[in-house]
């Protein structure tokens, strides 16, 4: 209605633009979802890792060890992330522990989406309502995943010794938003040129927070810390729970 | 170029508030994106435009990226330092290097001009 006569006619200001304050991140739908999945993981007693690397840095075959070499006390499932193929799930189902692959068909990480539905078929597939630990290998990549909660409790970077020692300072991002970063495939520190020192400082530099382990599922060598950091998350995650 | 599907989010979003709004046309799309938020700029506004000209919502939109400056935190003396779009090497105040970000991975729609 008009303010000076009191006619009915609308206001002629159509051609006029407005400016809308919106204040919303663009990862709202993927965080509120994010969230679920925590609230999800919680009633499931579940401390959730989200392993990041780039392709071939070892993911699976930490996971294969892991999964031979922790305590059998300890219910492990498995969420698989990749562009294409079972190979990794398959890889991992051989250990005998539930495994859900997820295919991105393309995408170059997974979302949060993607991973409440994983849960879901995990659940389903292997009727399971709790798991002490669940991991989620990520697509292999060091930049895109890094920007996506998943909902989980611990996010671990990895590097291997033949990808060399600057990956941190390349990719920041990823270790900034990590909890722990595991140097990968230490049998072969004698034929490259791995200054671990180096590798070291440089990622406690972008984030002072990182654990930092060293280690080679083939041989062995620094395992024990990895699986000790790991009790440790399920013993703390079942201390809080029984507080509750 | 996971930018691509951060694009596709806010294609949606901006569909969203414009039907809520009675929109017809977006003018501009103003953003808000951290040094830290892992995102290209560059990636992030070949995307825009990609994704923009299908849709005549937004055929004419302009996209605006604003990169907010963060603050640094040093862990040994709790030195803040303000206003970097770097992270600086080393404490300006006690030299040590452990600098944490306070934020800075903001990747935010900030305000839309609409008709």
């Amino acid at each position: 209605m008009c303010d000076a006569c009191g006619c009915d006619l609308p206001i002629e200001n159509s051609t006029d633009s407005k400016i809308i304050e919106v204040h919303q991140s663009l990862l709202k739908a993927n965080t509120e979802m994010a969230d679920l999945n925590r609230s999800h993981f919680r009633a499931m007693g579940t401390v959730v890792i989200n392993l990041i690397s780039s392709p071939g840095s070892g993911k699976t075959t930490l996971l294969e060890h892991t999964i031979e070499q922790l305590d059998p006390a300890i219910k492990i499932g498995v969420i698989e992330g990749d562009i294409e193929t079972e190979r990794d799930a398959d890889r991992i189902r051989t250990k005998g522990v539930p495994v859900v692959q997820i295919t991105t068909g393309g995408a170059c990480h997974l979302d949060a989406a993607q991973i409440h539905k994983g849960l879901h078929r995990l659940q389903h597939e292997y009727d399971i309502n709790s798991l002490d630990l669940l991991f989620i290998e990520n697509v292999g990549n060091l930049v895109c995943p890094a920007t996506f909660d998943l909902g989980e409790d611990i996010r671990v970077v990895l590097v291997s010794v033949p990808e060399g020692p600057d990956k941190p300072a390349k990719y920041p991002r990823a270790f900034l938003g990590s909890h722990a970063f595991i140097i990968s495939k230490t049998d072969l520190l004698p034929y490259f040129d791995f200054p671990v020192a180096e590798a070291r400082r440089e990622a406690l530099e972008i984030n002072p927070k990182l654990e930092v382990m060293e280690l080679s599922a083939t041989t062995g060598d620094g395992f024990e810390q990895w699986l000790s950091y790991l009790r440790q998350l399920v013993q703390h995650q079942k201390t809080t729970n029984g507080e509750k | 170029m996971h930018e691509l599907s951060l694009v596709q989010s806010l294609m949606e979003q901006l569909q969203d508030l414009a039907t809520e709004n009675k929109a017809t046309k977006i003018i501009t799309v103003t953003m808000e994106i951290g040094p830290l938020a892992g995102v290209v700029i560059d990636s992030f506004e070949f995307a825009f435009e990609a994704l923009a000209k299908d849709n005549p919502l937004t055929t004419k939109a302009k996209l605006v990226i604003s990169k907010p400056a963060i603050s640094y935190s040093c862990l040994d003396c709790q030195h803040v330092v303000d206003n970097c779009q770097e992270r600086p090497s080393l404490c300006p105040a006690c030299q040590a290097p452990h600098l944490y970000p306070d934020g800075g991975d903001q990747l935010i729609l900030s305000r839309i001009e609409m008709e």
